[in-house]
């Protein structure tokens, strides 16, 4: 692959109040039962081959710096690049539009300076997926265009997800929220690092601006291929959108889709002993993570380590993160249970599948 | 060169040609267990847990898998600057090399590495057991007799005490004999093979054994008879919790066993001493619609469509469909396709049993299929 460094920002989080805990960045949130949506870009850009990624954190980024320590889990940690964990300009954490505001690039110039690679892939930490960038890079140098964006048919309307008009497999215009059917930019590209220095300084002025948004209407716009991608992928901005991706994971086809065999995702480990079926227990359609102990009955779940179910509990089309305990007897179902939260024997929590039931994190 | 209060030799050389087909090609310590470890995750484990911080680990027979698992020693906290994990495998001099002839002898033949870390103290260790020890109290009780040699026991049930090698001692614990599979035991005492050395004397022993021609280098048979005959002080250290060596494919499925059901013999889920290992990441274990798992562990990665009870599932585990598989130990990557049935078992990483393929009985001794190895309906 030709030489590579990669950017990731982390400056977005839900507009839910209700939806995990406030503040949190999605980046951070839990995926899956064991990952942390942050895990897919990286492992895409680490699968790539790339060694030198900058992780842009926002404000409230102790929970990705516990994550990502110093990045020793995909092969980060090393004497010539590695991982860079690099400050954000935003005080807070962006609720709505821009992904790669052009201020938080200038802010980290140098470690893009720095650098003797010749492009940079760009990621936001919204959208898993898993591919193989090198395909996206060959395109880029391929087709000569100064920026090569990952695009998708959206399956459904999403306010979050960028649009973009193309004509040709090039990019004419972009707007925030996308309708079923539209070009879907799944918040993925990559550029030349001389350009990309250079659009740094025809941009100054307007650094609160998103870089595609400027690339498109700023001086001489830019041109912007577009790469289709027909995969799965997950867009993750809110409550309902975050719970139908865990619920995705049920399909073995869309499982498998996002953890092919040739592409490991990479994410931190613990030392937790395997999950323990218990006599009497009934797991179904479910994901279960190590170092839970099931007493009672599950399905259509996802469980993060450490959960417990209690004998007598019932378990339906939730997700329960880490250190989870539903106490004998309980019911829970359409619902998603943040961490460390005790649900008292007998408590019954109900959500419905258009508008499921959110408990934010308890104290650990 | 910095002291060291205590540093480990741990032995992990053997062969363990009595697990059979699981030790074919890795080195016992390096056999997997419990579904996520490997056996040598628990002295390196403990060895972290105690608060020791080099650990020299002494490797000869199919040492490839166990070198890469050990690694920097980064997933039990031992890569450490000035110590950590020192992979010590047999190695040539000017004056020509050899294999270790013994246990005693791998450690001679490395007394350079001993002299280098410079210890009061060294623990030798065998890489193949399966128990939680916190030798920090072990070394304390060396300490407070004024030891030269300290040997962990265990209480063993006195029928079966001929098959161990049994310490008898005074009342305060200072052994007066030491008997290998004695006919009639005069103690229950068993040693478990662990020792605490006090270095100097430790060094100085293994040079004299070194040149003994009737001597063949091993801990148990000829170092601790020679301190005794010599007049050392001996003592042993109790140990009540649970230790297993897993020396054969019946004590390997047996020991596996202790790990489930509703109070298990052996708790692995604990926080205080944690059981570390070099895990993989793989997604959460995968349930199909008509799974039925019970009285199992689980590990990540696993995928499971059909009926299980009491057994033991490691990452990437497929098991089809309508399968059946019942008191079974299954290594990574194992399949199970669909409608086959795997009773009394152990399989070996990536082994396929075909759809509709039988393998086991309850009644018959547990089979066991080697890495990478196809069972075909029929057969």
């Amino acid at each position: 692959m030709a030489k590579v460094i990669g950017i990731i920002t982390c400056n977005y989080t839900s507009k839910e109040k209700d939806f995990t805990s406030a503040d949190r960045p999605i980046a951070a949130v839990p995926y899956v039962g064991r990952y942390r949506v942050i895990d897919f870009p990286m492992s895409n850009m680490v699968n790539a081959g790339i060694r030198t990624i900058g992780v842009i954190m926002p404000k409230n980024f102790r929970s990705l710096t516990d994550h990502l320590g110093a990045g020793k889990e995909w092969s980060l940690a090393r004497k010539n690049g590695g991982l860079f964990i690099l400050p954000g300009t935003a005080f807070g954490t962006a609720r709505v539009g821009s992904r790669f505001l052009i201020r938080d690039l200038i802010q980290n110039r140098a470690m893009l300076e720095r650098s003797s690679d010749g492009y940079v892939v760009f990621s936001s930490a919204n959208i898993v997926f898993n591919a193989d960038l090198n395909e996206l890079v060959d395109a880029h140098i391929a087709s000569g265009a100064d920026i090569t964006a990952y695009t998708k048919i959206a399956n459904e309307d999403d306010a979050d997800v960028v649009a973009f008009d193309a004509e040709d497999g090039v990019v004419k215009g972009m707007k925030y929220g996308v309708k079923e059917g539209e070009l879907a930019f799944l918040d993925t590209f990559v550029v030349k690092r001389s350009l990309l220095l250079d659009m740094l300084d025809w941009y100054a002025a307007n650094d609160h601006l998103d870089l595609i948004e400027a690339a498109l209407t700023h001086g001489a716009p830019l041109t912007i291929n577009t790469f289709m991608y027909d995969g799965y992928c997950a867009a993750i901005f809110n409550k309902m959108s975050y719970f139908r991706a865990n619920m995705d994971m049920l399909d073995p086809e869309l499982y498998a889709a996002l953890f092919p065999s040739g592409r490991h995702v990479k994410t931190k480990t613990h030392d937790t002993p395997p999950a323990k079926n218990e006599t009497g227990s009934k797991v179904t359609k479910s994901l279960v993570s190590a170092g839970c102990r099931i007493y009672g009955i599950v399905d259509g779940s996802v469980l993060s380590r450490n959960v417990i179910v209690e004998p007598g509990a019932v378990v339906t089309d939730s997700i329960l993160m880490q250190g989870t305990v539903i106490k004998s007897g309980a019911v829970v179902d359409h619902a998603i249970i943040d961490r460390n939260n005790v649900i008292p024997a007998g408590t019954v929590l109900k959500g419905t599948a258009e508008d499921v039931l959110a408990k934010g994190k308890a104290r650990d | 060169m910095s002291k060291k209060e205590c540093v480990a030799m741990l032995l992990a050389g053997g062969q363990g040609s009595r697990l059979g087909v699981l030790t074919s090609d890795v080195a016992k310590p390096a056999v997997s267990f419990g579904g996520k470890f490997r056996i040598i995750d628990f002295p390196l484990s403990n060895c972290a847990n105690s608060g020791i911080d080099t650990v020299g680990v002494l490797t000869q027979y199919r040492p490839y898998l166990l070198h890469s698992y050990i690694g920097t020693g980064e997933a039990w906290n031992l890569d450490e600057r000035g110590g950590g994990v020192s992979i010590l495998p047999p190695f040539a001099t000017q004056t020509g090399g050899s294999w270790y002839a013994g246990t005693a002898d791998a450690v001679t033949q490395n007394l350079g590495y001993l002299k280098q870390n410079d210890p009061e103290y060294v623990l030798i260790l065998s890489g193949d057991q399966l128990y939680r020890m916190d030798y920090h109290d072990m070394l304390q009780c060396h300490k407070d007799n004024n030891a030269d040699l300290t040997v962990a026991v265990m209480p063993v049930p006195w029928e079966e005490a001929s098959r161990f090698g049994i310490m008898n001692c005074d009342d305060e614990g200072r052994i007066l004999e030491f008997v290998e599979k004695p006919k009639e035991p005069k103690s229950n005492l068993a040693s478990m093979g662990i020792y605490i050395f006090t270095a100097d004397l430790l060094i100085k022993t293994l040079e004299e054994d070194a040149v003994d021609p009737n001597s063949s280098h091993d801990f148990g048979g000829d170092i601790i008879p020679k301190l005794l005959a010599d007049g050392k002080r001996l003592f042993t250290y109790k140990f009540e919790g649970f230790w297993r060596d897993v020396g054969t494919i019946s004590s390997y499925l047996e020991t596996s066993m202790d790990l489930l059901g509703s109070e298990p013999a052996f708790d692995i889920f604990t926080n205080e001493f944690p059981i570390m290992s070099n895990s993989s990441t793989r997604p959460p274990a995968f349930y199909g619609p008509n799974a039925e798992v019970e009285d199992c562990l689980v590990d990540n990665g696993a995928q499971i469509f059909g009926k299980v009870t009491r057994s033991i599932l490691a990452h990437d585990v497929f098991v089809g469909e309508g399968a059946v598989v019942e008191q079974a130990v299954l290594l990574p990557g194992a399949r199970i396709e669909a409608g086959a049935k795997v009773v009394n078992a152990i399989l070996g990483d990536k082994v396929v049993v075909e759809a509709g393929a039988t393998l086991g009985s309850l009644d018959a001794d547990t089979a066991t299929v080697g890495n990478g190895d196809v069972v075909r309906k029929g057969e």
